[in-house]
């Protein structure tokens, strides 16, 4: 490669609702760097500057190859919208199937060997005939990578790649990277320090400029270890006295029995065809006994989830008790649901609505995505009080499509916890979270922990991600 | 069997047709209870059917789905959709006669054979429920005298039933009752309970009749929401290839246009709509809508009439009986038209160009709009019918064309819909053609090439006062507003 990216004094607007200020930044050929910063400053923004996204205000950008792999949760989730909207296709009667993975893959792919060969390492060659729009939210992204690694790029923008990967996966990911340093220059957005692959020779610190824009504030060469350790320690700042809002008392829920467990799966199988993803589970969760499940992609973590919550259709066909009800005898899935605090990626994708900050909080007392019925000023002051905690009051009217990813998971926290439900599911909570929130979110999961209301299940890739409190455990395997 | 709305007497049909009130969201306070503990049977398992039945499940009601034995022998689609959703499913034979509540899904067309096949299966005081009043009101099915006959029909794709109840939501709703089949006077209250079951009730219900239903439907998808499209989308396209525009520009420009002005539509009615435009493109638009709906008013009556008088049902089952001779060669012929042969070009077009260069279009769907409204509330149909079956549904056939252009349409449309679209476009097109002779690029393709947006202050005044005096904007803007009460959008 030899060509140099030169960004000077550049302000790019992003449809007037993000703004990059006034970046000077130079890549050099053989440089590898990361982007780094807090949530809503701009380091998705950046890297997607670099792949031509925004419109140029002031100042230069020079130097930007031609042919740019980009692999973002912002492109992934646009990749699932896309598909999504095919659904909508049956005005009357017709079932949409979607784009198969093997088209979503190998079509206009430059180098369909390379292809076909990360197909096998990545463990898809068994999905390569599944619609792309049913593939987990961990499979989702390995099909965005492969598309990326194979389409020969000069430059690889990789926004957060290895969020959302079992370990096998990123060790392997990581190895193919290492083998094209040489040819292929790379920026890496990445919210943890402890996931720098060896070979990154720099870091760009951004940090917000005003209310709606970021800029570069630091750049730091890898071999520079004061300046590293100092940029280290910015991610790392603690946050103090975390006071978690009251519930609001109209809004109370039914009484549980509490000689009654929580839920009881008995025997649960969940199966597509011949393939069984979960075979025959057992598993009871007593009140104030916490969770942590865990497995590789693809081992039916969603899915034991979601039948629980209601959200799997087999949860009909099979032995479920949850909050009193033994599921498929005339319950509404209302009934089931009031019970239950939820966040997820796939959540947040389906959180597709346009509604105020402030409102999204507050649907977490409807269950609701969107709010479709008029809330009482007792809400609304909880819904600011926990603004107020997430360092958001600015933000209270603003559209919530129009945050940054990682405010947007903050809010779905908050509304998940808002009710101070006897059950909070938090399915990968952090994923997409900068160090300074994935903070935050830790220590409010373990200060609800620590109170005697809510029983957490918590879903982790990350080892490090251990909350205080939680002592029970449950490993999923992959059904060969 | 005799057209069943024909054999009413004018005083009735015209009772019938009013038919069509907004209902409080008070009159749901029973929610499910009705349908509580009580055995339904879903028969079609294709979108509205499967998409209905999760829904009605989740709220609590035992759902199991009849199905042909072939389709269970060979484990077809419909199968596997029940199936795999954790569905009890069987014959007819095995599950309509426990069934309390048998729901009809099937396509319209199937209703004759579906109904008849089930009929004598049914248990004595069953319900049965229809989404479309087709085989009822124009092919006058006569249902046995114990049965109670409800119509529940969602007025959005099935896809979109589930998406909003899996929010907390759901989509508009349309219920009926069978008068001549309500023999213990229960068919209003399993009605409400199957729109509460699916999510209705939140996004608003209107309680209408099922002659209503029918006669509104018909009008509004042969006339502007499917014909009008197909026959606008040949023209313009046709016109700005000869008048030297790249075929793939235009190509894209009618593909993705349609789609992009009846967002506005659905925001804000024909007043946004045209509000989009510049304030020449307005009076513009305006014009060419006025000219075209005096060129096609006779034909919206010659549909309204047919309708009513139950020739077109008559002609098109004339051509089912014929192995559906007349829809297979229309669509055949549709598929070889420039437009469908010519893809969308790879060239950026913006929002706002597709109105600025598209003001034929505009102008189209304004006049195919108020037209379908003005002849149906003319042959009795009341405003709030004629609202959701001409500007609520534009929008969602538009999407249909973004997406494949005529050939989606067509193929998510019901045959019925397809076969009344190609005939009002066999007419129509023929119609247009001395006022097409008169078109050029400054109102399709290239826009007003105008020295400034200057006009005269009384004339806008004028086509302002027009556009939003008219009574579809009228009644738009309450029933928009009861649904934004509901789902309030901040």
């Amino acid at each position: 490669m030899d060509f140099r990216i030169c960004l000077e004094n550049l302000s790019v607007n992003f449809d007037e609702r993000f703004h990059l200020n006034n970046i000077d930044w130079t890549i050099e050929p053989s440089q590898h760097w990361v982007i780094t910063g807090t949530n809503g400053s701009g380091k998705s923004a950046l890297a997607a500057v670099l792949a031509g996204v925004g419109e140029i205000e002031s100042g230069q950008l020079s130097g930007l190859p031609s042919r740019v792999g980009l692999v973002s949760f912002e492109a992934q989730a646009e990749l699932i919208a896309k598909e999504l909207k095919k659904d909508d296709a049956d005005i009357m009667d017709v079932i949409a199937i979607g784009t198969p993975v093997q088209e979503m893959i190998f079509e206009n792919c430059a180098d369909p060997e390379l292809a076909a060969e990360l197909v096998e390492k990545f463990g898809l060659s068994h999905l390569l005939d599944r619609a792309f729009r049913k593939l987990s939210t961990g499979e989702t992204r390995k099909v965005m990578l492969i598309r990326a690694l194979s389409s020969k790029p000069d430059l690889l923008i990789l926004d957060e790649p290895f969020d959302g990967l079992d370990a096998d996966t990123l060790a392997m990911l990581q190895q193919h990277l290492a083998s094209i340093i040489d040819t292929t220059p790379m920026v890496m957005v990445l919210n943890r320090f402890d996931e720098m692959p060896s070979f990154i020779t720099h870091v760009a610190y951004l940090e917000k400029d005003g209310h709606d824009g970021g800029t570069l504030a630091f750049k730091v060469d890898r071999n520079d270890e004061s300046a590293f350790a100092e940029l280290y320690q910015l991610l790392h700042l603690k946050t103090t006295d975390l006071q978690v809002p009251e519930t609001d008392p109209a809004s109370k829920l039914p009484a549980l029995d509490p000689q009654q467990p929580l839920v009881k799966l008995t025997d649960a199988t969940i199966k597509y065809g011949d393939t069984v993803i979960v075979d025959k589970l057992n598993w009871t969760i007593e009140s104030g006994k916490h969770w942590q499940l865990s497995g590789p992609n693809g081992s039916g973590k969603t899915g034991v989830l979601s039948l629980i919550t209601g959200d799997h259709p087999q949860c009909y066909v099979n032995d479920i008790f949850v909050f009193g009800f033994q599921r498929g005898n005339g319950e509404s899935i209302w009934q089931i649901k009031q019970f239950i605090g939820y966040v997820s990626t796939a959540l947040q994708w389906e959180y597709r609505v346009s509604v105020s900050c402030k409102n999204v909080i507050i649907s977490g007392f409807y269950d609701s995505i969107g709010m479709y019925t008029k809330s009482t000023d007792n809400q609304k002051k909880i819904a600011d009080e926990w603004l107020a905690l997430l360092g958001m009051s600015d933000r209270a009217d603003q559209p919530f499509n129009k945050l940054s990813y990682g405010d947007q998971r903050l809010l779905l926290i908050a509304r998940a916890m808002v009710k101070h439900p006897p059950l909070l599911i938090l399915d990968e909570p952090c994923l997409g979270l900068d160090d300074m929130n994935r903070q935050l979110v830790l220590a409010l999961i373990e200060k609800i922990c620590a109170g005697k209301e809510t029983t957490v299940l918590y879903v982790n890739h990350h080892a490090e991600d251990q909350i205080a409190g939680i002592e029970h455990y449950l490993a999923l395997e992959k059904n060969a | 069997m005799a057209n069943y709305f024909n054999t009413l007497p004018l005083r009735e049909q015209l009772a019938q047709l009013a038919k069509c009130r907004f209902m409080d969201m008070s009159e749901f306070a029973d929610g499910v209870e009705a349908l509580k503990g009580k055995k339904m049977v879903v028969i079609g398992c294709g979108a509205q059917g499967l998409n209905q039945g999760l829904n009605l499940r989740d709220s609590g009601l035992d759902v199991s789905y009849a199905l042909r034995p072939e389709a269970i022998e060979q484990k077809r689609q419909s199968w596997k959709n029940a199936t795999e959703n954790g569905f009890t499913v069987g014959t007819y034979e095995e599950l309509i006669p426990t069934a309390d509540v048998v729901l009809n899904l099937t396509p319209d067309k199937q209703h004759t054979s579906v109904v008849k096949a089930v009929m004598p299966l049914m248990k004595e005081g069953a319900c049965l429920s229809y989404s479309h009043g087709f085989n009822i009101v124009e092919e006058g099915m006569q249902i046995r005298d114990d049965l109670t006959v409800i119509m529940v029909a969602p007025k959005c794709p099935g896809s979109e039933v589930r998406a909003e109840y899996v929010r907390g939501f759901g989509v508009p709703t349309l219920i009926a009752v069978h008068e001549d089949n309500d023999p213990k006077g229960e068919g209003l209250a399993l009605a409400k309970a199957y729109a509460v079951g699916t999510g209705g009730h939140k996004a608003g219900v209107l309680m209408s009749s099922f002659i209503a239903e029918v006669k509104s439907d018909l009008m509004g998808e042969q006339t502007i929401l499917c014909g009008m499209l197909q026959t606008g989308s040949i023209l313009c396209f046709d016109k700005m290839v000869e008048e030297g525009i790249d075929a793939g520009y235009a190509s894209k420009l009618i593909q993705y246009g349609w789609e992009t002005i009846t967002e506005a539509l659905k925001y804000g009615g024909v007043t946004n709509m045209l509000d989009r435009l510049s304030n020449p493109a307005k009076i513009k638009a305006f014009d060419l809508a006025e000219e075209l709906k005096q060129i096609m008013r006779p034909l919206y009556n010659k549909h309204q009439d047919d309708i009513m008088d139950g020739t077109f049902s008559r002609v098109m089952m004339e051509d089912w009986a014929n192995d559906d001779a007349n829809l297979l060669k229309w669509r055949a012929e549709t598929a070889e038209t420039n437009f469908e042969k010519t893809p969308a070009g790879d060239v950026e077009i913006s929002e706002q160009e597709f109105f600025d260069k598209g003001i034929l279009m505009v102008a189209m769907v304004k006049a195919g709009v108020e037209l379908a409204f003005e002849t149906m509330t003319a042959a009795g149909i009341i405003a709030e019918s004629a609202y959701y079956e001409s500007l609520h549904e534009t929008p969602l056939i538009a999407n249909t064309i973004a997406r494949k252009k005529l050939y989606e349409m067509n193929a998510t449309i019901s045959d019925t819909a397809e076969y009344g679209c190609y005939l009002y476009n066999h007419a129509c097109v023929p119609l247009l053609a001395d006022f097409m002779k008169g078109i050029k690029t400054d109102v399709i393709g290239k826009g007003l090439s105008v020295e400034d947006n200057g006009v005269d202050n009384a004339r806008l005044i004028e086509v302002n006062a027009a556009l939003r005096s008219h009574p579809v904007e009228a009644v738009g803007a309450v029933l928009r507003g009861h649904m934004a009460d509901m789902k309030k959008i901040v």
